[in-house]
């Protein structure tokens, strides 16, 4: 991109920027990010399993919050949701913190100043939000494929799945197969791309904003950004969880028809949300 | 010059991207509380096909961000 006056206000990197070396490896400032987040998420497991009870503090009703609105989701979804509900928790708590810590003061506008390539100052953050690098996300993603791939070959054995794969009348198989692999594959990058492409255009917004009226006005953006976040972090789990489900469900429509999978789904709507 | 070129197609890319998206959006916000209306009961029923299906239709935006963000900053 082109660097014009006045534009340095406004940091703008599509890629993490590197921080230092580690060996070959170049150690960027989303990784910062990502081990910040870690890091929060297990602390707050150490301490809220250390001491909880069974009548929930105020704190502990805080931390509970997320995890009984999704294990309720979770356990609607199919009669296995046991096999899958920490994976999903995973997901939905990581990408949860992934995304706020990008609204925390001093989070993309602390850093360490250097010239580039082309003689500009340029400052590049410590931290960045771990989910407004491609790198993160598509690691996200490509563990929610295998997950539901692994679902869906556990539920229907490898022939059941590939022959899902191949659609129904075989002799459309030519047509057919090449669509369902690229749909496959499309869950993968549209998962990816969805979370960081919102995650990054938030960050992009908030510095446009910041930039043009660095008072009052960025703050009604943090606050659609704590909602943004928090509902990109439900979109993945709930589409993680759609797609083992439905890759879960093919086996009960091949094997006993229709109806008994709608009545084989029912005990499980009616189970309790936290058993 | 070139560049000026690329960042008009990027704001194209984003702006006539935005129009589908943004429509489809609207009809399912719309639609979703007018089911809310008519049975306010069925509010957790609805939840979840909803925020599924305003991810899909929102993804068609993303793809529109991702090409403006790949012409303003790879081409």
């Amino acid at each position: 991109m082109p660097e014009e006056e006045g534009e340095s206000l406004i940091h703008v990197a599509i890629e993490a920027e590197e921080l230092f070396q580690l060996g070959p490896l170049s150690f960027t400032n989303s990784m910062v990010g990502a081990l910040l987040t870690s890091l929060l998420l297990g602390l707050a497991a150490w301490y809220i399993t250390r001491r909880s009870s069974l009548v929930p503090g105020r704190l502990q009703s805080a931390f509970e919050l997320p995890v009984e609105l999704m294990s309720g989701i979770v356990s609607a979804s199919s009669s296995r949701w046991r096999g899958y509900v920490g994976l999903i928790l995973g997901f939905f708590l990581t990408i949860l913190v992934a995304n706020w810590i990008g609204l925390l003061p001093g989070v993309g506008t602390i850093g360490i100043t250097h010239i580039d390539a082309s003689g500009h100052e340029a400052v590049i953050p410590i931290v960045r939000p771990a989910s407004a690098d491609l790198n993160f996300t598509l690691g996200l993603a490509l563990v929610a494929f295998v997950m539901f791939v692994y679902w869906g070959i556990k539920a229907n054995g490898p022939d059941g799945y590939l022959k899902e794969l191949l659609g129904e009348p075989l002799y459309m198989a030519p047509l057919m197969f090449p669509i369902n692999l690229i749909s496959e594959f499309s869950r993968l990058i549209s998962l990816s791309m969805r979370l960081f492409g919102n995650v990054f255009a938030g960050e992009v917004l908030l510095a446009t904003m910041i930039a043009l009226a660095p008072i009052l006005i960025p703050a009604v953006f943090l606050g659609l950004e704590v909602l943004f976040g928090f509902v990109q972090a439900l979109v993945f789990a709930l589409l993680a969880i759609t797609y083992i489900a439905t890759a879960i469900a093919e086996h009960h429509t091949t094997d006993h028809g229709e109806a008994d999978a709608a009545g084989a789904d029912h005990p499980t709507a009616a189970e309790p949300a936290h058993a | 010059m070139e560049g000026n070129v690329a960042a008009l197609a990027a704001g194209l890319a984003m702006g006539l991207g935005a129009i589908g998206p943004g429509i489809g959006l609207g009809i399912a916000v719309s639609k979703a509380m007018e089911a809310l209306g008519r049975n306010p009961e069925a509010a957790g029923a609805i939840f979840v096909p909803y925020i599924l299906g305003i991810a899909l239709a929102e993804a068609i935006g993303i793809y529109a961000l991702v090409v403006s963000l790949l012409l303003i900053f790879v081409a």
